[in-house]
């Protein structure tokens, strides 16, 4: 039963798009409000303000691809889809660092996982980072109106065999577990997220506020890198984009002037304030582009007796949040626990070795579990902090120097993550380092961990959440934007993404990101009024 | 864990500093080697998006010995070429700033000057056995310059990304492949 294409039908109701691959002559295109980035932060604050009447132009450096191009196969995805053909890495090479880039940012590759910001965490930027405004009862409807929105609810159906050594594990310890919300509508549960929807039943932006955006007139620019801001005075006067080639690498020669009355940033951590420094905005207290975080992740693979499939199936369905606060808010650093999914390209390579070892590893992908635990980093003094610099031709690249504060917060992940998948029946155990292969037994595992060079690149390191870079905060000795987004030295300035956040969030951050931008954005709209 | 870094006791500070030296030095000297001698050609090969034919004897040794366990024998052949089809396809999606740094790494791979003191190959690649390449992929992971351990680990994620995104690679890890829609 073929799956209707609905960006594709909106298109043939006239919905205006450019495509800047294909522009023959430069361009100029005018708005009310000009927003870079269409992923959460872009594409909800572009539907609010078209909402309110506002002519929007929706700027996006990726290509436009919808749910007829969704083939669920990782060779044209990850190049077509993500930040960099997927390359993106730390300044070192050593984390792998995931985000999308294409119409809907990474609402588009995201694993569906939907949670509100914790409390813990909204009270901790109220009292270390000046944010104002922003506690659990003011944050509430916002939150509430876009799990509305994008139809979060925690998933019904029984979570895949993958999910479920989360659920087995934590029961037989005695730590918490729960069900996962997912930003989903008549999900088919394929397992596909990460590859984009091939059945739009991911409430990404691509099937939601974006044709929300075109339908009530607004205008989105695909293949166009913005790549300076023209600056006159205290005020923005007008963005310049280069025109892309259809693979997204490099400029066709073909320019993009874009003018509006207010511009906001959505391009997220790592581009956002990679934008800001490339046009040299004010930044007197050098504090773009500082302060940015990943939930740095590391892995722990595990055999079982029976069939996982670990790549079939709602990708993130359980959690645990066991020891997320286990030393308070600003302690040693802790984490959250899930899952990834396990499609064979991305699973080899997290497998780690090469020739026959990495062939007896992947022989039993069917058998296979993998565990995540996602570093809440960014709450304590030692803990290591990216900062984002700018290479020769111009592009953002992220420095995230690694501390023995963080490392240590990996071992402890290591130790919990195998002592949870043993207590759900493993028969064998396998941190993600280099010199760790499949141990028998919990004490094995332990002894093995415990003595692991944890050191870059021998331990397999990831991110698929870059937070901050341009934190909010009232004081603009420490924040790139006040509490509300508003550029604390140009006037018509603001900044709607996770680049915000002043640390990482201590959940999957989507949620997060709706929450906050539709509140910003439907007090900008206010503002434009008066 | 076994230590097996260069960081062994024998080996002083002043020594390791010298490698470290004599490292750079040469990663400097491949890319500029290349750049004056057009030694390393800047054209694609037949058929390729990226791969030059100067990447492809060191990519035809390297192949064979990642996909061991998981390829037979008769298969290898075309799992090779398919490997490099991928990995060109991906090469040709990465940003200008990575797809650069790739290409350094495959122009010290290539050219003798970097290739013998940086890899322990000191004939072409062409007549390395398996056992060469296991070596210098585990001096690599070992060595004492994070450029070699960073070289190490693109390598493996390159190659190994490349095949497993094939359908040919499937059978061998239970992967039944996408479902229809």
């Amino acid at each position: 039963m073929p799956v209707p294409d609905l960006f594709k039908q909106g298109l043939t109701k006239g919905w205006k798009t450019y495509d800047g691959s294909r522009l023959e002559n430069d361009l100029t295109l005018e708005a009310d409000v000009a927003i870079v980035g269409s992923g959460a932060g872009g594409g909800t604050t572009a539907e609010i303000l078209s909402a309110a009447g506002y002519k929007v132009l929706l700027i996006e450096e990726g290509p436009l691809k919808t749910s007829d191009d969704f083939k669920m196969q990782e060779a044209e995805a990850y190049p077509n889809l993500y930040q960099e053909g997927i390359g993106r890495m730390s300044k070192d090479g050593a984390i792998t660092i995931l985000q999308g880039r294409a119409v809907g940012g990474t609402t588009l590759v995201n694993w569906t996982s939907s949670f509100r910001t914790p409390p813990q965490t909204l009270a901790h930027w109220a009292e270390a980072h000046g944010v104002k405004g922003h506690d659990v009862a003011s944050m509430a409807p916002w939150f509430e109106k876009m799990e509305q929105r994008l139809g979060v609810a925690p998933w019904a159906i029984p979570p895949n065999a993958n999910n479920e050594v989360i659920r087995t594990g934590c029961d037989k310890l005695g730590y918490h577990w729960a069900v996962i919300p997912r930003n989903v509508r008549g999900c088919w549960n394929l397992g596909y997220c990460g590859m984009g929807c091939p059945t739009n039943a991911k409430q990404s932006m691509l099937v939601t506020t974006i044709p929300a955006t075109l339908d009530a007139g607004g205008e989105l620019l695909y293949l166009a890198r913005a790549d300076k801001l023209l600056i006159e005075g205290d005020k923005v006067v007008g963005i310049d984009c280069l025109g892309m080639d259809a693979r997204c690498v490099a400029p066709t020669g073909k320019r993009i002037r874009v003018k509006a009355r207010h511009y906001v940033l959505a391009g997220g951590g790592i581009n956002t304030p990679g934008l800001l420094l490339r046009s040299a905005v004010p930044d007197p207290h050098k504090r773009v582009g500082r302060r940015t975080y990943l939930h740095l992740v590391n892995f722990s693979a595990a055999q079982f007796e029976q069939v996982i499939n670990p790549f079939y199936g709602a990708p993130q369905s359980l959690y645990s949040d066991h020891f997320q606060w286990d030393d308070g808010t600003t302690g040693r650093l802790s984490f959250k626990l899930e899952v990834p999914p396990l499609q064979p390209a991305l699973t080899a390579t997290l497998l780690g070795e090469f020739g026959r070892e990495n062939a007896l590893r992947m022989e039993q992908l069917p058998h296979t579990n993998v565990m995540l635990a996602l570093l809440r980093d960014g709450f304590h003094p030692d803990c290591a902090e990216g900062r984002v610099e700018l290479r020769g031709d111009g592009s953002p690249v992220l420095d995230y120097q690694m501390t023995d504060y963080t490392w240590d917060g990996v071992r402890r992940a290591f130790l919990t993550m195998a002592e949870i998948q043993f207590a759900a029946g493993a028969k064998a155990v396998m941190p993600m380092h280099a010199d760790a292969g499949y141990v028998r037994t919990w004490k094995e595992a332990k002894e093995l961990i415990e003595q692991l060079d944890l050191a870059l690149y021998r331990t397999r390191l990831g991110s698929a959440h870059v937070m901050g870079g341009c934190a909010m905060g009232e004081d603009p000795q420490q924040a790139v934007v006040d509490s509300l987004g508003r550029h604390h030295q140009l006037d018509n300035l603001s900044i709607h993404d996770g680049s915000l956040f002043p640390t990482s969030i201590g959940a999957n951050p989507q949620l997060s990101i709706y929450g906050l931008t539709s509140k910003l954005a439907t007090l900008l709209a206010e503002r434009l009024r008066a | 864990m076994n230590d097996t870094t260069l960081d062994a006791p024998q080996l002083s500070r002043r020594s390791l500093l010298k490698v470290g030296l004599m490292g750079t030095a040469l990663l400097g000297t491949a890319g500029l080697t290349a750049t004056l001698s057009g030694c390393s050609a800047s054209t694609p090969a037949g058929g390729y998006l990226i791969l030059r034919s100067s990447d492809l004897p060191f990519l035809r040794a390297l192949i064979p010995v990642m996909l061991d366990g998981a390829v037979s024998a008769e298969q290898m052949p075309q799992a090779i070429d398919g490997t490099l089809k991928s990995l060109d396809s991906s090469l040709a999606h990465l940003s200008p700033e990575m797809l650069k740094l790739t290409v350094q790494l495959f122009d010290v791979l290539a050219l003798p000057i970097t290739r013998g003191p940086l890899t322990g190959v000191w004939g072409s690649w062409d007549n390395a056995s398996g056992d060469d390449v296991r070596q210098f992929l585990k001096r690599w992971q070992n060595s004492s310059l994070s450029l070699l351990r960073m070289g190490h680990a693109s390598l493996l994620q390159l190659v190994m990304m490349a095949w497993y995104s094939r359908q040919e690679a499937w059978a061998h890890c239970g992967y039944p492949g996408p479902p229809t829609v």
